[in-house]
């Protein structure tokens, strides 16, 4: 069974098939059903922290370990890949061209998805996402933490080789009469992260390599017995992933770009801001990483030097929320499914920047610091902004994908909850970190504050794993038995679905 | 594409870049008072493991799991590690830094009244770094 | 003149009074130690009250835009772009 139904092929065409389309495909499926694997994890952390003491979980490592494999699952699982669906299958489209630079080589790093989600989900190591030093060389278990290593190697190379082949597409394969300044916003969102992915992955790949002979005992990199250091694994690390949160938001907002204007019916308010933004935001990106580690024992200096950085990357985003309103302004609005969750993914990511700009203030990093504030901030940035422009793409994109429309009832309905859920978890996360519960925990005191916010966020995250589940329902009902959507305007706003110089999706 | 007037634009990034130099310029002022050392504060060795604290006075008394202080002292904590990255956590007074083997990271405060305050361990350290805590007794002086 | 006011005050309470008393700061001797959570959560509430500010400001935005220039609006009138169906 396959989602394109107009003319069904059989499966292994796709998963052997190296047209665009077909890997966006690829990597839609895989994408989604990490984000429906990571967020079970989600949900049993939430039940298991409803209340003190031990729930259904019975013991910490347990839990230690479906904390490391939900973040791990969904930033690296989902989130790219899900990005990279979306690049593959209109990137070309968006620069006239008949394919990406290099298909074959596309579907090699597509297929290096599978493999290294079997090696961490096989493997579920316990020491977090980050994977620090000494613990992930002393205390973690193996081979559970070797085969976490070697997933997130396989994934690093294929996120490089993806990244290669959208700058080629966009930079070298566009078409003549098409400026690169007549790039449409999302395929410059593309760009923009893929450029970072190039400069930033590689610093975590020596990284990874490094911790992989400190635990083999061959070398000491961040072993002080040995002469080493583990703070140095924390700036080769963060070196990486500050940036790498760009990587993460930058295509959702060029997804917002492509929503917001359609459904505004105006075009967007100014475009050379947004390529600027996104251009701004990329490279200055790379000046902050080191506000992860202001608890590390930093001098002053190197703090402030930092602060300055991250305050300097506020800007660019800003422009974008200014960019999106001014669109908004002045046009008649059609709140559809897509449109929903692109606004509400801008009204949350101005509040988790807003919750960010407080944290890069280094005393207030001593109140924030790895307490669940800092887990009510990323997770607004990461459900709140990434997930809600993703999952509104998703819904704009699915008549394309499928030739049918999904049940836009449902998707009102899963977007509400979904608003209200993360609302209740990750602004509530917020101030159970100023009242000092730290992050990473199996169990707390019965302090009567931390059980009545931890309940609360349980009860959001509840409310949205039900809209999941009622998502998924949407999704596998309405590409088989969907209504057949018009494909020049699926939802009759007047404007057009495609670009005009596009071709009708080939398999319809 | 766009040939509008865009001063709403310009007067909003500068309206961000004003607040931005703000966050920072206080950011900066209140770190660089709360860094000060007081030169006659009294110096306690933090010792984080898995998964338990260890303190050491200066006059050589050892305590495990607890830590006694007089109101009105000042007291600089120089943190240690055995083994894995900790972090040193009185959240009622907002002391926070990690220990690191290899290194040793310092800290001060000074309370200012009597109280029982919970010490955490704020940095994942593994099966029970949950339950790595303390408690602080800064007590009244004894006269 | 209210406005004018209004904001001096706001000024007033958020840079000024801070400002004026980090020149008496705190020394060096017993009972004249600053205290490190008072200064640090006073800093964060300020910050909070301009961040809440401003954050009414973006979201009140969004949301009277919202509802203002929702097709279903009496008032919502075609954007010029939609005469040619092209933006």
């Amino acid at each position: 069974m396959v989602l394109e139904l107009q003319k069904p092929r059989p499966i292994w065409q796709i998963m052997f098939s190296t047209h665009h389309t077909d890997v966006g495909l690829l990597y839609l499926i895989s994408s989604l059903a990490f984000l429906f694997l990571g967020g079970a994890l989600a949900l049993a952390i939430r039940l298991e922290l409803f209340l003190p003491g031990s729930q259904f979980i019975a013991d910490a490592m347990t839990f230690n370990r479906i904390f490391t494999v939900h973040g791990t699952t969904l930033i690296f699982l989902f989130i790219l890949p899900f990005a990279s669906a979306v690049g593959n299958y209109f990137v070309p489209i968006m620069v006239r061209y008949k394919d990406m630079a290099y298909p074959k080589l596309n579907a090699i790093a597509f297929w290096m998805i599978p493999p290294s989600g079997a090696l961490i989900w096989l493997g579920f190591a316990d020491f977090t996402w980050y994977a620090t030093p000494p613990y992930s060389i002393i205390s973690a278990p193996g081979p559970a933490a070797d085969m976490w290593i070697f997933g997130l190697k396989i994934l690093g190379i294929s996120s490089i080789l993806g990244a290669i082949n959208f700058v080629v597409t966009i930079m070298k394969c566009k078409h003549p009469d098409m400026s690169l300044g007549q790039v449409p916003l999302l395929a410059w969102s593309f760009l923009s992260s893929s450029l970072i992915v190039i400069v930033a992955i590689p610093t975590f790949a020596a990284a990874l390599l490094m911790l992989l002979t400190d635990r083999l005992g061959v070398s000491g990199f961040f072993n002080p017995a040995m002469g080493g250091d583990p703070i140095a694994y924390a700036h080769l690390f963060w070196f990486t992933f500050h940036p790498e949160v760009y990587v993460l938001v930058i295509p959702a907002i060029g997804m917002m770009y492509e929503i917001i204007p359609r459904f505004s019916r105006k075009p967007i308010f100014s475009n050379s801001s947004g390529i600027f933004a996104f251009v701004l935001l990329a490279i200055v990106g790379f000046s902050s990483w080191a506000h992860h580690m202001y608890a590390t024992g930093m001098s002053f200096t190197e703090k402030t030097v930092f602060m300055v950085g991250t305050l300097a990357a506020v800007p660019a985003s800003a422009m974008h929320v200014f960019n999106f309103l001014a669109t908004m302004w002045n046009g008649r609005i059609r709140f559809a499914t897509p449109m929903m969750w692109a606004v509400g993914g801008i009204a949350l990511f101005f509040s988790a920047g807003a919750g960010g700009v407080v944290n890069s203030a280094m005393p207030l990093d001593f109140v924030t610091h790895d307490s669940y504030w800092v887990v009510g901030h990323f997770h607004l940035f990461v459900m709140g902004t990434i997930a809600f422009g993703s999952i509104g793409y998703l819904y704009y994109m699915f008549p394309y994908v499928t030739g049918r429309m999904y049940h836009e009832r449902l998707g009102q309905v899963h977007f509400i909850m979904s608003f209200i859920g993360a609302v209740l978890v990750f602004f509530t996360q917020h101030v159970l970190g100023l009242f000092g519960m730290p992050r990473r925990i199996y169990d707390y005191p019965p302090i009567p504050e931390w059980i009545a916010m931890n309940q609360i966020a349980t009860i959001g995250a509840m409310l949205i794993g039900v809209s999941m589940a009622i998502f998924l329902g949407n999704m596998i009902h309405a590409s088989a038995k969907g209504r057949i959507a018009n494909m020049d305007d699926p939802w009759d706003l007047g404007g057009k679905y495609y670009y005009p110089y596009q071709n009708k999706n080939p398999q319809h | 594409m766009g040939n509008h007037s865009n001063w709403p634009e310009w007067i909003y990034i500068g309206v961000v870049i004003a607040l931005l130099v703000w966050v920072g310029a206080e950011a900066w002022n209140v770190e660089r008072i709360v860094e000060h050392v007081p030169e006659d504060a009294e110096v306690i060795k933090v010792t984080g493991q898995q998964w338990f604290w260890t303190f050491e006075h200066e006059d050589g008394t050892k305590e495990i799991g607890e830590l006694h202080v007089e109101v009105g002292k000042a007291y600089k904590f120089e943190i240690h590690s055995k083994d894995v990255n900790h972090s040193f956590n009185i959240h009622d007074y907002v002391v926070l830094l990690d220990a690191v083997p290899g290194r040793v990271n310092t800290v001060w405060f000074a309370p200012m009244e009597a109280g029982v305050h919970d010490i955490q361990c704020r940095e994942y350290c593994g099966l029970l770094h949950y339950n790595m805590r303390g408690t602080l007794y800064v007590e009244d002086p004894k006269a | 003149m209210r406005s004018v006011i209004g904001l001096f005050l706001v000024l007033t309470v958020l840079i000024i009074v801070p400002a004026a008393g980090y020149v008496y700061a705190a020394g060096d001797e017993p009972g004249e130690y600053l205290d490190r959570r008072v200064e640090i959560w006073n800093l964060f509430f300020r910050m909070m009250t301009v961040a809440f500010a401003i954050g009414a400001v973006v979201s009140g935005t969004i949301v009277w835009q919202v509802w203002r220039f929702r097709e279903s609006n009496p008032n919502a009138k075609p954007t010029p772009y939609e005469e040619k169906g092209e933006w």
